[in-house]
């Protein structure tokens, strides 16, 4: 514990301006494959564990398509609609066989799911881990805002994922599609009563979750090292982002993100040793006061 | 048609040429024990994130063993290596060392594992009262503390105070000259990396008593985002950073940390960083990152170290690593010591080890030895230098003064109360 | 309905054979992978039996199951290594202290429903793996506790001799889940599945549901720690591993593989898993993708646990048969 280090930082600018960027950047990543987790939750009301692995395909197919045609866009791009196809066939050949039973047969066959691809990743791209370089355009010296330093990359990430989440935003309250899916978060029998085909929308979702967790694999890769296993501890991340906002809501994802990274920026500065302590206490804290988070609906 | 096998098989099963090749893969024990045959168990990380470590380990296992055998492996019995993924859990490492002795008639064990793991394997040897050599571990309290040393184990790989003297010596040197006083840490959170910045920081001010930390960070195991860590340094700004980051781990913090132009703001001290995985994986290398030797082809700058890289590196396309030399200590003490005491029993073995010194491409001199006091290996080469972004990497090395490695060593010993 | 009342004498029977049988294995057959698997799954069956308690009978699903199991293991050794009292009193200690535990993080959990139960169980677990992995004087950090835990003799066992060992693991592991047996077949074990079936009705009928859902919870909790202590003997020391959340996710594929609708299943479901490691480990590196495969051929091809399976294939031949003799 270093209280004496945090009032510091708190009481001087450009401390607060560097950890709270930096929170948020932190953050702003996480958002992006909690939202798609969150996403299936509230629709499916199922617990996709299978989400890190997406996140870690996102980033593996984005380092195979930047090898190819040394194009950041295009590898973002493959990442995004690869794992999408491959959260399709997940959702139609497995997933939905287990709708119906309990929380614990879909955790199986999930947990079943992050093997088989830990094992595919490392038998396809190697044991050995692998970085995929920053593209060109985005090796700039940071920016200094207000005494904090930003750099170029971070603030696209930034301004990416803002830019994510207003579609994603427009998507569900403004299309026809978003209207089904909220209507199938409520009721899914009134939905299929109405003739709309409920499978449709759940495997809509699932690749939509998919997706988002795969570009977010597919954005982070030039600053993450890419392993087997690497989905593991996003997972772990992006589920205490989901259960502090509330598990099902996407406002709830981004405000649990920022927590989390600002949690992060400065509780590493207070208490070294128990960053990740404090995001568990937080997390236990919050689900004894509002067991739903702090955005989601009373179950 | 041994090796073929291996793969059809997919297990890692090593085989001598002499050995009964159908009988040996689905043979109980006795079988094992009564041919020429001496089984080796070698109990490793060969998934997950560290998966590396063990087949870097492997594969230099796979080459040396070839050379023993042809040779007459250990005392005439040919050697048979059984290679077992722990997946890096120690309650696993345990399971598997005891079916390796127990039930694969293994009677030598070969200890590849990271160094919590190498506890686990050091328990089950004292309570079978097998040989052990650990090829992987740092961690000095394995051998060093009377506590914990049992008289059949050894270390054949680099260990951590030795590091720290070196290290703390080189960048003592730069301090010097460059005077630089105001010193920062960022090192994972766990035993390694804290014990190895504990000692760096001791040895450190040892050399030169006007450095001072001002800042420490402690990023956990495998962390993906190294940001908050990486504002915190530039927000203290430390005239140097030491950090024992390694693997996937460094690549992403090395990776991270550029976009904040960090290299360009201190002097960087990663102890890890020359090692060829990572030298390699990091697209955008700094130059003049200061390092430590892990696997270096050019140092020792000999003809025998070279010549064993490209070996390696011609078989199996790919870099030795850290671990791989370490390994090839390991499997060549053991046959030395056999040949020495012309018997391939384990405590027979053990006897012959202690003190014996070998012919080795990796050290300082050309040779290592397992000192007898506390069955570690010394004299293998070690220095540091600089980083630049391609071939060979680190073109100047400064070796290290093992005198003076020993010295530090005794006293620290005593200061630790493990004489 | 035969089961309808606890059969004491039966159980205790069919314990008394199954230890013997269990106590004369070396004898019979004298291989030590076997006799260390059987110590292993010893301590796996009342760690994965304690959680069906939970899951099973009173329909509480904790995700956080793995804190008790890692509790057990570092109370025990510690209590060995530190205080260096004898192994009973050890036993006693890691008992008490796991009890209170399951006191403390049961009455604030218990109040949640659903998934947010377990995932406040699991936040629990994490801040309990949080720090062990912080608090290195004590615990080793992520080394574990190491130098081993002593075994001194008691009462003529020496847990030193591997036989001892074999011996007093597979007696506590049978004493144990008679024990839990009672427990499940008695009126309280009742309350629990009513519980688990109808909350409303068994409040309505006077039950304090609080209260039996947290008695539960601590049973539940004692009985995991008293496993991860047969593996602290096993293994001679305790990892964070055991904390982690891994450990709770292998004792639900236990119970799910073994079947969550008879008693045994679990601890079916701990020798299922175990036996599929350790031959998955020893024939390919690449064993996650085996051992994936076989989970989702149970998940989705099989679609319940294994007794589950034999349980109803037998009660469908019973129906059959009677059917037709009439």
């Amino acid at each position: 514990m270093n209280l004496v280090a945090l009032t510091e930082c708190l009481t001087s600018a450009s401390c607060l301006v560097t950890q709270t960027t930096s929170g948020l950047i932190i953050g702003m990543l996480l958002f992006l494959v909690a939202a798609g987790l969150t996403l299936i939750f509230g629709v499916l009301k199922v617990v996709n564990f299978t989400h890190g692995s997406f996140y870690m395909l996102g980033a593996y197919l984005a380092l195979t398509v930047n090898g190819l045609t040394n194009s950041y866009f295009l590898a973002v791009l493959a990442a995004a609609i690869g794992v999408a196809l491959v959260a399709l066939v997940f959702e139609r050949f497995f997933m939905s066989k287990v709708y119906g039973s309990n929380v614990l047969m879909q955790l199986l066959v999930c947990y079943a799911f992050i093997l088989i691809m830990d094992d595919a990743v490392k038998i396809i791209w190697g044991p050995e881990f692998k970085s995929m370089g920053m593209a060109a355009a985005f090796q700039k010296p940071p920016l200094f805002i207000a005494g904090g330093i930003v750099p170029v990359f971070y603030l696209f990430l930034i301004i990416v994922t803002l830019i994510i989440s207003v579609v994603l935003w427009l998507i569900i309250t403004r299309t026809r599609f978003g209207t089904v899916v909220r209507a199938a978060a409520v009721n899914p029998s009134m939905v299929s009563a109405l003739g709309i085909n409920t499978g449709l929308v759940f495997s809509g979702v699932f690749m939509l979750g998919g997706m988002l967790a795969g570009l977010a694999g597919g954005l982070a890769a030039p600053v993450r090292s890419l392993t087997a296993g690497m989905g593991f501890s996003i997972l772990i991340e992006s589920f205490i982002v989901t259960v502090i906002g509330g598990m099902g809501s996407i406002a709830g994802a981004l405000l649990g993100s920022i927590m989390i990274g600002l949690v992060r920026s400065f509780g590493s500065i207070g208490f070294p040793l128990f960053v990740e302590g404090l995001m568990f206490l937080l997390m236990a804290i919050i689900l004894i006061l509002k067991p739903s988070g702090l955005l989601g609906k009373e179950g | 048609m041994a090796r073929k096998r291996v793969d059809l098989d997919r297990r890692t099963v090593l085989k001598g040429a002499a050995a009964g090749a159908a009988a040996t893969i689905f043979a109980p024990n006795i079988v094992a024990a009564q041919s020429k045959v001496i089984r080796i168990g070698m109990p490793t990380i060969l998934s997950g994130r560290v998966a590396q470590l063990g087949t870097s380990s492997r594969n230099a296992i796979q080459m040396e063993v070839e050379k023993i055998n042809a040779a007459g492996g250990l005392a005439g019995r040919q050697i048979e290596m059984v290679i077992r993924d722990s997946k890096g859990q120690p309650q696993e490492a345990a399971r598997v060392s005891r079916e390796l002795v127990n039930s694969d008639g293994c009677e030598i064990l070969l200890d590849a594992e990271a160094s919590s793991g190498s506890f686990a394997v050091q328990e089950v040897a004292k309570d079978l009262g097998v040989l052990v050599m650990h090829t992987n571990s740092e961690t000095s309290s394995l051998t060093a503390d009377p506590k914990i040393r049992i008289p059949l184990a050894f270390r054949s790989c680099r260990q951590g105070i030795h590091d720290a003297v070196v290290s703390g010596a080189y960048a003592a040197e730069i301090a010097k000259a460059k005077k630089i006083n105001r010193w920062g840490t960022c090192s994972p959170d766990y035993a390694y990396g804290r014990d190895n910045t504990q000692l760096f920081v001791e040895y450190l001010k040892h050399f030169y008593p006007q450095a001072e930390v001002t800042m420490e960070a402690w990023p956990k195991l495998f962390q993906p985002d190294y940001t908050e860590v990486i504002t915190r340094v530039l927000q203290s700004k430390p005239q140097a950073l030491y950090s024992a980051l390694w693997g996937g781990d460094l690549t992403s913090w090395v990776d991270q940390a550029n976009i904040y132009a960090l290299f360009s703001q201190m002097e960087v001290f990663a102890i890890n960083m020359a090692d060829y995985t990572v030298l390699t994986a990091v697209k955008n290398l700094p130059k003049g990152i200061h390092s430590a030797t892990r696997y270096i082809k050019t140092y020792p700058n000999t003809k025998a170290n070279a010549e064993w890289g490209d070996a390696y590196r011609a078989r199996f396309k790919e870099y030795p690593t850290n671990w791989s030399w370490e390994n090839w200590v390991g499997i060549h003490f053991i046959a030395e010591a056999s040949k020495k005491a012309n018997s391939a029993d384990g405590k027979k073995i053990a006897e012959a080890m202690r003190g014996l010194k070998i012919d080795c491409p990796f050290g300082a001199d050309g040779t290592v030895t397992m000192r007898a006091d506390d069955q570690t290996v010394i004299g293998y080469a070690i220095g540091w230098g600089t980083t630049i972004s391609g071939e060979p990497y680190v073109p100047e090395v400064t070796g290290a003064k093992w005198d003076t490695i020993l010295q530090l060593e005794a006293e620290w010993k005593k200061r630790n109360n493990y004489t | 309905m035969l089961t309808a009342r606890p059969n004491l004498a039966r159980d205790i029977l069919i314990a008394a054979v199954a230890l013997a049988l269990l106590l004369l294995l070396p004898y019979v057959w004298p291989n030590k992978m076997i006799n260390d698997l059987v110590i292993r799954v010893s301590a796996f069956a009342l760690f994965a039996t304690s959680l069906n308690l939970l899951v099973g009978y009173t329909g509480m699903v904790s995700f956080g199951h793995g804190m008790f199991f890692g509790f057990g293991a570092y109370a025990f050794g510690l209590s060995m290594q530190r205080l260096g009292v004898s192994i009973p009193t050890a036993f006693l200690i890691t008992v008490l202290s796991s009890a209170l535990l399951g006191l403390v993080v049961g009455a604030i959990s218990i109040r949640l429903k659903d998934i947010y139960f377990s995932f406040i169980t699991l936040a629990f677990q994490m801040l309990l793996y949080s720090t062990v992995i912080a608090w290195v004087p004590l615990t080793g950090g992520d080394q574990g506790l190491m130098g081993g835990i002593p075994r001194p003799p008691f009462l003529g066992v020496d847990l030193s001799i591997e036989a001892h060992r074999y011996a007093f693991a597979v007696t506590v592991m049978v004493a144990g889940l008679l024990i839990l047996r009672q427990i499940v077949e008695s009126p309280f074990g009742y309350t629990l599945r009513m519980i688990r079936d109808n909350t409303e009705r068994a409040s309505f009928l006077g039950i304090n549901v609080f209260r039996a859902k947290l008695t539960a919870f601590v049973i539940a909790g004692v009985f995991g720690a008293i496993g991860g202590m047969v593996m602290a003997l096993f293994v001679s020391g305790a990892y964070p591993e055991f904390v982690n959340w891994t450990m709770s996710g292998e004792g639900i594929f236990m119970i799910m593989l073994g079947g969550l609708s008879t008693f045994i299943g679990p601890a079916a479901g701990a020798l299922i898993l175990s036996v599929l490691n350790d031959v998955i480990t020893r024939g390919t590196e690449h064993h996650g993708l085996f051992l994936g495969a076989v989970i989702l051929l149970f998940a989705l091809g099989l679609r319940k646990g294994v007794t589950d399976f034999i349980a109803d294939w037998l009660r469908l031949n019973r129906e059959a048969g009677s059917r037709g003799g009439n």
